[in-house]
């Protein structure tokens, strides 16, 4: 790992210069929401002073709807045109469930090409949140605000400037031109994680958490934690780490097509005898929580939720995942057998 | 790279109505690509499944119900049911349709080498313990497995698959068959009764036997206590799980038990492994 550091008005200016030669996705402002869009006017980028994009970076990887193959008689899978572009400014929780999602469609038999081309084809610069949200959790599963999983470069901003960590040969290939920080520079950093970190929750207690949601299945527990939810889906939708899919045909287009799908939905497990694994909100709502903080932890010993807070903060009824993992530790469930 | 998600083309080669009802009808497909003809005798055992695939009706996940040595081709028994399973019963001898597989882990044949195999199937959920059947009754498979004894119910004798094959194994002394029918009809040779109460009455010894179960929701949940007050131990008991799918590689999600996709880690589980898994078949 490299530590440099740049202005924000040479930043601003290294942007511009990226743009010439990448495709750049940042931040932009559309109608007081931000989303990641490819940048054609590099002013329109925001840089500082927002806690996270409303949609998750992994609809740069796998958009909500994309076009897997083309009909003519015979299904043709659609040509790899990725090029070499830049993803500025997501966050490290959202690049921490890049490495899950790269987990989840990425085996050795069957890997997603979809994913893996995208996900090849992208630099990752990443931005270290100096001012979590309220809604923000990713201390307590294993993330900080300065993560650097799955990113090549992470920036911290530091006053005026930025502290520019360069982790992997891509990284070093962008920011070569840029001065080393110095070590009062450095310490400066440090103090300031220390101070956010600090703020942050505590973590949690994975494999606890993992045996106690485990005993919770065939209780009552589910019934009560589900029991305002609209079934709306907007918590997988806009959550980072969520992978689920549907395959439909568009037959005018002729084109088989996958779009984002969700375990909220009664239609996804549904099966064509009538029967459904979980036909009401109470096992859906169950589905979702044991699959990232106990399935997930079943895999690859690591909890599936990356700590955004999106599932918080957007939930029109307030479903709080946090309040869910913390009742489930204090094995609220108990004494709630069916 | 091989795009896991894209069926490969197939023609149908026969049709084969198999119930007097006419909602179950066996779909005999040839390869049109030399490739995924060897590409796919390579990798199937018997109790994997294929995506089947008809554009602009999606796909359906479908168990394989021939055996490798009958010939180049695959069959499927299907039953007609929603969408895609309507279109497919629509289609002729000639029409193409697309492929995806062979998909999950089929049954583990070669650990069974030596036991006796109970073969238990109801409806139309025979179709994949009919091609492991046949697999193993090929003059080059048998020697390998010791008694071989077939217990299959239908609701009445017109809905029993695969009619003159199974006719044949009656007559066969490498296999012991029992045939079951809800309710009596005239000329009936074999038992009347459910699964479960007829098992029970055959009363298998569990000794070096493993019991292989296939069938509607409601048979298995009852058959399964009758095998295990038999003293047939859960991890010498196999059954295969259905469940909707869409990728079948494990990608998209909907197919989990706990940790499990049924697509790609089955479909076919001991009920020891379904033991150790949340309750949500």
């Amino acid at each position: 790992m490299q530590a440099k550091w740049i202005s924000k008005k040479e930043l601003k200016k290294l942007l511009t210069a990226w743009t010439k030669h990448y495709l750049v996705y940042a931040p932009i402002d559309n109608d007081h929401e931000l989303a990641f869009q490819m940048v054609k006017e590099p002013a329109r980028i925001v840089v500082d002073g927002y806690s996270n994009t409303r949609y998750p970076a992994k609809s740069l990887f796998l958009p909500q709807s994309e076009v897997l193959m083309k009909y003519d008689g015979i299904l043709h899978s659609v040509e790899n045109t990725e090029k070499e572009k830049i993803l500025f400014g997501i966050r490290p929780c959202d690049a921490h469930a890049m490495q899950l999602l790269e987990h989840a469609l990425v085996d050795v038999e069957n890997p997603d090409l979809y994913w893996k081309q995208k996900r090849e084809s992208a630099i990752v610069i990443s931005k270290a949140c100096i001012a979590p949200e309220e809604t923000c959790f990713c201390t307590a599963v294993g993330g900080s605000p300065f993560n650097t999983a799955d990113s090549d470069v992470l920036l911290v901003e530091m006053g005026e400037d930025y502290c520019v960590y360069v982790l992997t040969e891509k990284g070093i290939s962008l920011c070569k031109e840029l001065p080393d920080a110095e070590d009062t520079q450095l310490q400066a950093v440090k103090k300031l994680t220390k101070k956010v970190v600090g703020r942050m929750p505590v973590l949690l207690p994975k494999q606890e958490l993992h045996n106690a949601l485990m005993a919770s299945f065939e209780t009552e527990f589910w019934k009560d934690v589900s029991q305002s939810c609209l079934g709306c889906g907007v918590c997988t939708f806009l959550c980072p780490s969520c992978f689920c899919f549907d395959i439909v045909d568009e037959t005018v287009r002729k084109e088989r097509v996958r779009n984002w799908d969700t375990c909220m939905f009664r239609t996804y497990s549904l099966e064509a005898s009538g029967h459904n694994p979980r036909p009401t909100k109470v096992e859906r709502t169950r589905q979702r929580i044991m699959h990232k903080f106990a399935y997930w932890v079943d895999l690859i010993d690591e909890i599936g939720c990356t700590g955004c807070g999106r599932c918080v903060k957007y939930c029109p009824v307030n479903i709080d995942i946090r309040e869910i993992a913390e009742k489930a530790l204090h094995r609220e469930f108990e004494g709630m057998k069916k | 790279m091989k795009n896991c998600y894209e069926p490969f083309p197939m023609h149908i080669e026969r049709i084969v109505i198999e119930t007097t009802d006419t909602t179950l009808k066996s779909f005999e497909l040839t390869f049109d690509r030399e490739a995924d003809r060897k590409d796919f005798f390579v990798k199937y055992n018997p109790g994997q499944f294929c995506q089947l695939s008809i554009f602009g009706k999606g796909e359906a996940p479908i168990g394989i119900a021939s055996a490798a040595w009958e010939g180049d081709f695959v069959r499927f028994t299907v039953q007609k049911l929603g969408k895609f399973t309507s279109a497919i019963h629509a289609m002729h001898v000639g029409d193409p349709i697309g492929m995806r597989g062979p998909l999950g882990n089929g049954f583990p044949l070669d650990k069974w080498k030596g036991m006796n195999i109970l073969v238990i199937g109801g409806g139309c959920a025979f179709s994949t313990l009919y091609a492991m059947t046949k697999h193993i009754l090929h003059p080059s498979h048998r020697a390998d497995y010791a008694e071989i004894t077939a217990l299959y119910g239908t609701r009445n004798s017109g809905l029993c698959l695969y009619k003159p094959v199974i006719e044949e194994w009656h007559n066969r002394n490498d296999i012991v068959v029992h045939q079951a029918i809800d309710v009596p009809e005239d000329n009936w040779k074999y038992h009347i009764g459910f699964v479960p109460a007829v098992l029970e009455e055959m009363a298998p010894k569990p000794d070096n036997t493993v019991a292989v179960l296939c069938g509607p929701p409601v048979m298995t949940k009852f058959t399964l206590p009758i095998l295990t007050k038999l003293a047939f131990p859960p991890e010498r008991i196999y059954t295969s799980l259905e469940k909707r799918m869409k990728c079948g590689v494990g990608h998209c999600g909907r197919c989990n038990i706990g940790h499990k996709y049924v697509c790609k880690d089955g479909p076919v589980f001991t009920l020891k492994e379904l033991q150790e898994l949340p309750n949500e078949i």
